[in-house]
């Protein structure tokens, strides 16, 4: 796969290490959330078409991406860096 | 010799020598192996696989199923060859590969009398029992009778390559498709490849007789050739093999450079904006009964063996082809090399069998009013029609859609992603209508790519096939040459249930030859349509999977071989370790000390004298090659905190901590410390192994999950060296480097980090941390200085007779301390409280893995712990690897395992071999008596469960 980085611009996909589906992870807040870790850890989606989902330029600037990806056709639809403050509006 | 006097794209001047089965034969350049053994009146090459009925050459290209030769030249042997694909070099060896005896007398036909049992799925059924009977009796047999050529197992001396291009515009095929869309695209200004299998350009053209344009076909392709090589935005690449098509427009493909080029394959990478696929198609041979006879032969490859090769691949021959222009053109070619035609087979004959031993002697047939006929030839030229070389437009899920209009398998949408088939591989066989195609296709690409506008341009429609095809008369027919798969196989899959072509293709092996079907796949599904009257288009198609003819796996791993395999990361003071003559081994990408032998000594002893030298007095280990992670910002402390499971925030400036990481799932991910230089200053450190999946794990929690923190990370593995002292002179040793810092016990105590000179200007940082169990300082310097840091180490050490050590002693020391290391502690199963440090988890915080670690199952006892163990009697050894339990093993060799050993060493400071295991319940165990069984080892070592820790468990030493 050709993989567009925000800053590298499309980079092969041997320079990227793969994250994993984006997905939100509770709160260090002290509270009981096991309930809240199971789901974000285990309850995973797996879906035939787009995903959203994280990569690390590993080999280049080291950022954390997030791109949407048809898991059919491997169509890249959106690219941005998964820092959401240094995501552009 | 029945080569021609005239023609042909061959160099008369020039002789190459050859050998066939070891009797020497000449050829010339430009031939393949193929035309010049047919060129030496040689056409019997090979034995089938499993019938062993003799096999001739079919084709003249990279379809063909059956002969399949070993070649041996300088750089060794090469097995399962296609004649039709070796460019003929001199001082080839080529042998004949599966006859037991010699082709012309192979012991093996006497399977044909009983060819009538051996039909698909016989051996599946018949070697079931007894057990075992497959293994050691039936496979060694028939695997002999049915092998391919043999493997050179000797060493490849030949060098292979890989590179990369990228180009707007990618041409598969230098027939008329590609050629004209290679040259539409180019004078466009495109940055063009166009690659072809074939080591001259023209595809088919070359054997044509066509007008193209006004030009006779030959000619044409020369004016395009010279047209494409003026261009400097076309690369032309001969001799080159697509062979495979990946995600976003990446082709691979395979070049076989010149006999005298460096590289004897390459493997390119290509990346295209598009990709014209212009492959042509591939002849499918008639089925009837003898079908398989040498001296049977696609009429294209007649065709092209006469006016291409100049050879004449019989002396009196018939034909068999379907549509009336080709069957014309076959006519003729055979006519301009003086082959009599003696018989014309017509769409609607009933072909019922050939005769001949080794070769074909006759055909008979029977015409659409039920006349026999019979006529003696020694070559038919045959023809059902031309199958779409589509394979590139499968491999990212593209399907075929059988055609009845063309009776193949075309394209079933005009793309595949950037990949667009023009020409053959959508089934346009008419060389003007492909030169139209082409210009489409390249037109359409660049429209796409905004390289200009869009033009309007009528698409050449798929050549229709003869309304009639050639029936087939009763007797065994061959579909798949190349496995020996039969009309009769095909049948008895359709009654035992295998239906559909997948299951087909697998019971019957059918198309899973080297070929890969290319020649039977749509004979098949005929065949198919017509046993079970279901309509061909709803029978579907096997996957194609890359790669679409066979890569040698040289090229496939290129360079990258021995030393070349993975780059090699050294640490700063590797030379000066050389020098000492140390030994050295790999650890992850780093190659590290090993141990450092003096004149004469063996591992066993360098080792033994290098731990006693740190435990009695002073020795030095390099750590470079732990991770170094710099964390600093107004968040630091939070950031650290939340990734730790440690009180991290406590820590004072100055002061380090032991600590670990945990994965979210509560799992311990890896230890180290974290040392604190200033308020919002931190140095953590990773193990060796686990460095970068730190550096990522902390830069995602930075950059994704906690984007508010103010945190700065910085990687300075490389940046800094680090040297360890330990021993009881370690102290000694540090104020002799002559600090600007006080290092007494009370103002430098355990645990604790200063920065400062050594000697006035060395620039250090110095952390008071043991890995071994001694007092222990590990001194960082920028990795420029590291040289020096270790010639003042080992110049003020001397009088402690300081001593380097390596891996294997930092081994024993650690295993000493039951002090836990990646991938052997550390195995991603255990919990901080599995190996014995749950005090280490704050209760005071939340951080990463908290929630999870607390479920249940990871707090329930009968968890396995970290545990010592020593051999009952203190003397034998405890096998690497061994389980534990209470019990012997039984009869049958087993027994109930409580855990397994980590790491076993012998002990030179206890003077016995200890171990590290896990155990079930261990701690709880202490004192037990065990069984350590190693199966492997074939051993059973009675051991004594202990603590972890076997020596100084107090810690003491580390305080003196």
């Amino acid at each position: 796969m050709l993989i567009p980085c925000p800053f590298c611009g499309h980079r092969d996909q041997a320079e990227f290490a793969y994250g994993g589906p984006a997905r939100a992870l509770p709160e260090l807040d002290g509270q009981d959330g096991t309930h809240a870790w199971r789901t974000a850890l285990y309850s995973g989606y797996n879906p035939r078409g787009p995903v959203t989902e994280l990569w690390f330029h590993a080999n280049g600037c080291e950022s954390w991406i997030q791109i949407t990806r048809d898991t059919v056709t491997h169509r890249i639809t959106r690219s941005c860096l998964a820092n959401p403050r240094e995501r552009e509006p | 010799m029945t080569r021609l006097g005239r023609g042909g794209l061959i160099d008369r001047s020039s002789v190459l020598g050859f050998t066939f089965d070891d009797r020497p034969l000449t050829g010339h350049p430009g031939d393949t192996v193929a035309s010049a053994l047919l060129a030496n009146g040689r056409c019997l090459v090979a034995r089938s696989s499993k019938y062993h009925r003799p096999r001739g050459i079919l084709s003249a290209g990279l379809e063909e199923p059956s002969a399949l030769v070993t070649v041996t030249d300088a750089t060794g042997s090469t097995p399962n060859l296609k004649v039709t694909e070796v460019p003929l070099r001199d001082g080839l060896k080529v042998n004949s590969q599966s006859a037991w005896t010699g082709l012309d007398r192979d012991a093996g036909t006497l399977l044909q009398l009983v060819s009538r049992a051996l039909g698909a799925g016989f051996y599946y059924k018949t070697f079931i029992w007894p057990r075992n009977s497959w293994h050691r009796i039936a496979a060694p047999v028939i695997r002999r009778a049915a092998g391919r050529g043999r493997v050179d197992l000797s060493f490849d001396p030949s060098n292979y390559d890989k590179r990369r291009r990228h180009c707007d515009v990618l041409i598969v095929g230098g027939g008329a498709a590609g050629l004209s869309a290679a040259v539409t695209a180019g004078r466009a200004g495109a940055t063009t490849i166009l690659i072809e299998q074939d080591h001259v350009l023209g595809g088919a053209l070359l054997s044509s007789r066509d007008n193209i344009d006004g030009l006779p076909a030959p000619d044409w392709v020369e004016e395009a050739e010279t047209m494409l090589y003026a261009l400097s935005n076309v690369t032309v690449m001969p001799r080159t093999l697509a062979f495979g098509h990946y995600d976003h427009g990446l082709v691979y493909a395979v070049e076989t450079p010149h006999s005298d080029s460096v590289a004897s394959a390459i493997l390119w990478k290509i990346r295209a904006r598009r990709i014209l696929l212009a492959a042509g198609a591939i002849e499918r041979p008639v089925v009837f009964p003898g079908n398989d006879r040498p001296g049977v032969m696609l009429a294209g490859a007649v065709r092209s063996y006469i006016r291409r090769f100049a050879v004449a691949p019989g002396k009196r021959a018939a034909v068999a082809v379907a549509d009336p222009a080709e069957r014309a053109d076959t006519a003729a070619a055979l006519n301009e090399a003086a082959i009599p035609v003696v018989a014309e087979i017509l769409p609607g004959d009933r072909p019922s069998g050939t005769r001949g031993r080794l070769h074909l002697q006759g055909v008979r047939w029977r015409d659409a009013t039920g006349r026999h006929h019979r006529t003696s030839c020694d070559l038919l030229c045959v023809s059902a029609g031309w199958t779409p070389t589509a394979h590139l437009f499968t491999h990212l899920g593209g399907r075929l859609e059988f055609s009845a209009e063309t009776q193949s398998l075309l394209p079933s949408a005009e793309t595949c992603g950037p990949l667009r088939p023009i020409g053959g591989a959508r089934g346009v066989l008419i060389a003007a209508d492909c030169v139209d195609d082409g210009k489409r296709g390249a037109h359409l690409a660049m429209a796409e790519l905004g390289i200009h506008k869009s033009l309007k341009h009528g698409r050449s429609a798929p050549t229709p096939a003869t309304k009639r095809g050639f029936e087939s008369g009763r007797g065994s027919t061959f579909i798949d040459l190349q496995n020996d798969v039969t009309g009769a196989d095909v049948a008895l899959a359709q009654r035992e249930g295998y239906r559909d072509v997948e299951l087909i293709k697998r019971y019957t092996t059918l198309g899973m030859g080297t070929d890969q079907g290319k020649t039977s796949w749509t004979n098949c599904i005929l065949e198919i349509a017509s046993m079970t009257s279901r309509d061909p288009t709803e029978i579907g198609h096997a996957t194609q999977r890359p790669p679409y003819s066979p890569v040698s796996i040289g090229a496939l791993v290129g360079t990258e071989t021995g030393s070349r395999m993975i780059p090699i990361r050294r640490t700063p003071f590797h030379r000066i370790f050389e020098s000492l003559g140390c030994v050295f081994q790999t650890s992850g990408d780093w190659l590290y000390p090993r141990y450092f032998p003096q004149p004469g000594e063996d591992m066993a002893g360098a080792v033994e004298r290098e731990c006693a030298a740190v435990r009695s007095s002073l020795g030095c280990v390099d750590m470079s090659t732990l991770g170094k992670i710099d964390v600093q910002g107004r968040d630091a402390s939070q950031f650290l905190s939340r990734l730790y499971c440690n009180d991290v925030e406590t820590i004072k400036p100055g002061r380090l901590r032991y600590a670990l990481m945990l994965r979210e799932d509560g799992y311990v991910f890896d230890d180290g410390i974290v040392a604190r230089l200033d308020e919002n200053h931190y140095l953590v450190t990773a193990t060796t192994a686990n460095t970068s999946s730190v550096w990522r794990h902390m830069l995602k929690y930075a950059q994704v999950v906690w984007p508010d923190l103010d945190v700065a990370l910085t990687q300075v593995t490389d940046h800094w060296s680090s040297l360890s002292i330990a021993g009881p002179n370690a102290r000694n040793l540090l104020q002799a480097l002559d600090p600007d810092f006080c290092c007494s016990r009370d103002e430098f105590p355990l645990a604790a980090v200063r920065e400062g000179r050594l000697g006035g200007e060395l620039p250090a940082r110095v952390f008071s941390a043991s890995y071994s169990g001694e007092l222990s300082y590990e001194i960082n310097t920028p990795s420029g200085f590291a040289e020096t840091l270790f010639d003042r180490a080992v110049e003020a050490g001397a009088q402690w007779e300081i001593c380097p050590y390596g891996l294997e002693t930092l081994d024993v020391l650690r295993v000493e301390k039951g002090h836990i290391a990646p991938g052997t502690e550390i195995d991603g199963r255990r919990t901080p409280g599995d190996l014995g440090m749950a005090a280490m988890a704050s209760t005071e915080k939340d951080f990463l893995g908290r929630t999870l670690l607390q479920r249940s199952a990871l707090q329930a006892g009968g968890r396995e712990q970290l545990v010592g163990l020593v051999p009952q009697d203190r003397k034998t050894p405890i096998p690497g690897g061994a389980h534990l339990s209470d019990q012997p093993v039984d009869r049958n060799g087993c027994a109930k395992t409580l855990g397994h050993l980590t790491a076993t060493i012998k002990s030179p400071s206890l003077g016995h071999p200890i171990a590290l295991a896990f155990l079930k319940d261990g701690i709880a165990r202490s004192g037990d008596l065990l069984w350590a069984h190693s199966p492997v080892a074939g051993k059973s070592v009675r051991v004594q469960v202990t603590r972890n820790c076997a020596y100084d468990p107090k810690g003491t030493r580390l305080h003196v």
